[in-house]
């Protein structure tokens, strides 16, 4: 939409068409780094100030607390980083989280073992990121359509499993998720970065990293090339159950109850993670470091406001305008190219 | 025109196919709720009925302009709770409905602005635009009520809610008039008709000299204004509200929308499937509450039904173009 002039006049563009393409790359390049760069100096500036009006900012007992939900929604955005470079979004993912966990309490219920348990949560997770993922890379419709309804179903199916109550009393050997550390970082945290170095690799050094940017980019060239779209699809939706199931053992390891509606929440948090991350929400381009450094944001600020005393419901006021402010101004630093709708 | 009529004519064929099942769905409901329900037909429970549709019905019209334009608004929820609480709210505080009626629609109208004005001028994605701006709204709406209940109503918005006409009430009514004109305005003027060119193709939209800005913002404060006036008579008919009211309802909106066969992607969509849409919404929850069937399997049937609609109108439009579908986008 930049070039308004009339078609002859724009036969110019075409005279060296390779400096183009390769000034487009740097800007890609770039536009791909700037804005979680931007995020960090935000969060950097925001963290000097918090530790300096308050105390506890930097205590090891408040980054403990902080790392370990960090993981929970950091494992979701983690799937849904890979959902949205597909070119989708999965509205469904808070609802996938309520369904492990309440298989997990069922399991627990009938007191089966700790292994068991969290392989019932798992393949509820499984089986849920399955059947969006049926629907959407095999039957071709569009995800946001499908996770909609899905999100419906699968609350429902949850509310419906766990009869509307929540599970209690689990086994020690679930609780121990929450409680080991090693040298001081919690588990919880150390199994988020350890998956997310897995989703750097699967991403940027595997053929199937490579499918998923490019159905993201464009599903039919994907599919003229002969590139299993189909398939790419359904295994996006399913890695994205899994972590889902991963998210609700851990959230059901650190609250020591099950409830259906435990991953509320999670959903738009994760989205909102990738997008801060500088992930285009149109797909074809991800970034594990940028999605790191999205849900860090998000939960440092939330934590440092928490302990300066920010009335709660401005907290979640003030985390939305960093979500604004900051693909705001990764925009305009971008220049404001007009041709990405 | 001309040359778009063959175009657009195959088009509303198909989309009046897209109708003619969901009718078809809507039978096969009403005969399974004759057999297992019969109070369902009584002229009581059908006024019930209409009154429970009356606010997703306004509310679904302007979500449908939004949709049109190809975007989508997950704000509307939190809009809707604003208005009414800041109703209820400086109503309590005895302003008059004369004064209150009209700030509340330009609330409505302001929020819907600020999404428009994110989207058009920071050229942020409306979902996420609309993301942020749901946690905005709601967040300062908590912290201005401190999450505490208006548990009465203002006596005019009282009698704005209470059933008259055989038990139907104002929103059937507004509802009604809404959706004529929402026809008239997307049928009959150049902005309505703008909204389905930009939908489709902002780019070819541009080539024909539509403005890139005015569609986002005709879409999005429409919204705003027809969830403001969903507001009233939300509150109207709840009689009590917080700022927590109507969490997750942008989603049963955009489903009645999509049930209605409106294509996300922009472009597509009628007035009369988003009818369809929640008609069959709202009929399936009153029939399951008819049966006294627990919540939560509500809720399965209604995720069921919204995702066979979405098959169903899937199927054919992949049936239509099989090659050249374009790549389904948030």
């Amino acid at each position: 939409m930049t070039s308004t002039s009339p078609a002859p006049a724009s036969l110019e563009k075409f005279e060296n068409p390779s400096a183009t393409f390769a000034r487009r790359l740097v800007d890609l390049r770039l536009s791909g780094h700037l804005q979680p760069g931007v995020v960090t100096l935000l969060v950097l500036s925001f963290c000097v100030y918090a530790g300096y009006r308050s105390g506890d900012f930097w205590s090891a007992l408040n980054w403990q607390l902080l790392t370990q939900s960090l993981a929970e929604a950091g494992l979701v955005s983690l799937g849904m980083m890979f959902v949205i470079a597909s070119g989708g979004i999965d509205l469904s993912a808070g609802a996938i989280v309520g369904v492990a966990a309440v298989t997990a309490g069922i399991a627990a219920h009938h007191n089966l073992p700790v292994a068991a348990i969290e392989a019932a949560a798992l393949a509820g997770g499984i089986l849920c990121g399955a059947f969006n993922g049926l629907l959407i890379g095999v039957l071709r419709i569009s995800s946001i359509l499908v996770t909609l309804g899905s999100m419906i179903l699968f609350s429902g199916i949850a509310l419906a499993l766990s009869n509307g109550s929540s599970f209690a009393g689990f086994p020690d050997g679930l609780l121990w998720w929450n409680d080991a550390a090693l040298l001081g970082i919690p588990l919880e945290f150390l199994l988020f970065l350890a998956t997310a170095v897995v989703a750097a690799v699967l991403l940027g050094y595997t053929l199937w990293g490579h499918y998923v940017i490019a159905v993201g980019s464009n599903r039919v060239a994907a599919r003229y090339s002969g590139y299993p779209v189909a398939l790419t699809l359904f295994s996006v939706y399913a890695l994205q159950g899994l972590l889902c199931g991963m998210t609700g053992i851990l959230l059901v390891a650190r609250l020591a109850s099950a409830r259906a509606d435990m991953g509320q929440g999670l959903m738009l948090m994760a989205i909102a993670a990738v997008v801060l991350g500088g992930g285009p929400i149109e797909g074809g381009s991800a970034s594990v470091l940028g999605t790191l450094v999205g849900v860090a944001a998000f939960y440092i600020v939330q934590d440092g406001l928490l302990l300066l005393d920010v009335p709660p419901f401005v907290q979640h006021a003030l985390t939305s305008i960093l979500l604004l402010v900051s693909v705001a101004t990764g925009n305009l630093l971008r220049g404001n190219r007009e041709d990405r709708r | 025109m001309s040359s778009s009529s063959i175009v657009s004519g195959r088009l509303r064929l198909s989309f009046h196919r897209h109708e003619a099942k969901l009718t078809c769905l809507l039978f096969v409901l009403g005969i399974a709720l004759a057999v297992t329900a019969p109070r369902f037909f009584s002229s009581a429970n059908l006024a019930l009925l209409a009154r429970s549709m009356g606010v997703l019905l306004i509310v679904s019209v302007g979500m449908l302009n939004v949709i049109l334009a190809g975007g989508i608004d997950v704000s509307a929820g939190a809009i809707l709770a604003v208005v009414s609480v800041v109703l209820v709210r400086l109503g309590n505080h005895g302003l008059p409905a004369s004064a209150m009626l009209p700030l509340g629609l330009l609330a409505g109208a302001g929020l819907g602005a600020v999404n428009a004005t994110l989207i058009a001028e920071l050229r942020i994605p409306p979902i996420v635009a609309t993301l942020g701006t749901a946690g905005l709204f709601r967040g300062l709406l908590l912290e201005w009520t401190q999450g505490e209940w208006e548990s009465s109503i203002p006596p005019w918005l009282n009698s704005i809610g209470s059933p008259r006409w055989g038990g139907l009430d104002a929103s059937v009514l507004a509802a009604a008039l809404l959706i004529l004109a929402a026809a008239g305005v997307l049928h009959r003027t150049q902005i309505g008709r703008a909204l389905f060119r930009f939908g489709d193709s902002p780019l070819a939209a541009a080539r024909t000299g539509i403005s890139a800005r005015q569609p986002i913002y005709f879409a999005y404060i429409s919204l705003g204004l027809l969830t403001a006036i969903g507001a009233v008579f939300y509150a109207a008919q709840l009689g009590a509200v917080q700022g927590n009211a109507a969490n997750g309802y942008e989603l049963t909106v955009i489903a009645a929308v999509v049930l209605g066969g409106a294509d996300i992607l922009g472009g597509r969509g009628t007035l009369l499937g988003t009818f369809l849409g929640v008609l069959l919404l709202c009929s399936l929850q009153q029939g399951l509450v008819l049966l006294h069937v627990a919540t939560f399997w509500q809720s399965i049937a209604t995720g069921t039904i919204v995702l066979f609609g979405v098959i169903l109108s899937s199927a054919q439009r992949l049936h239509q173009t099989p090659l050249l579908q374009r790549s389904p986008s948030a």
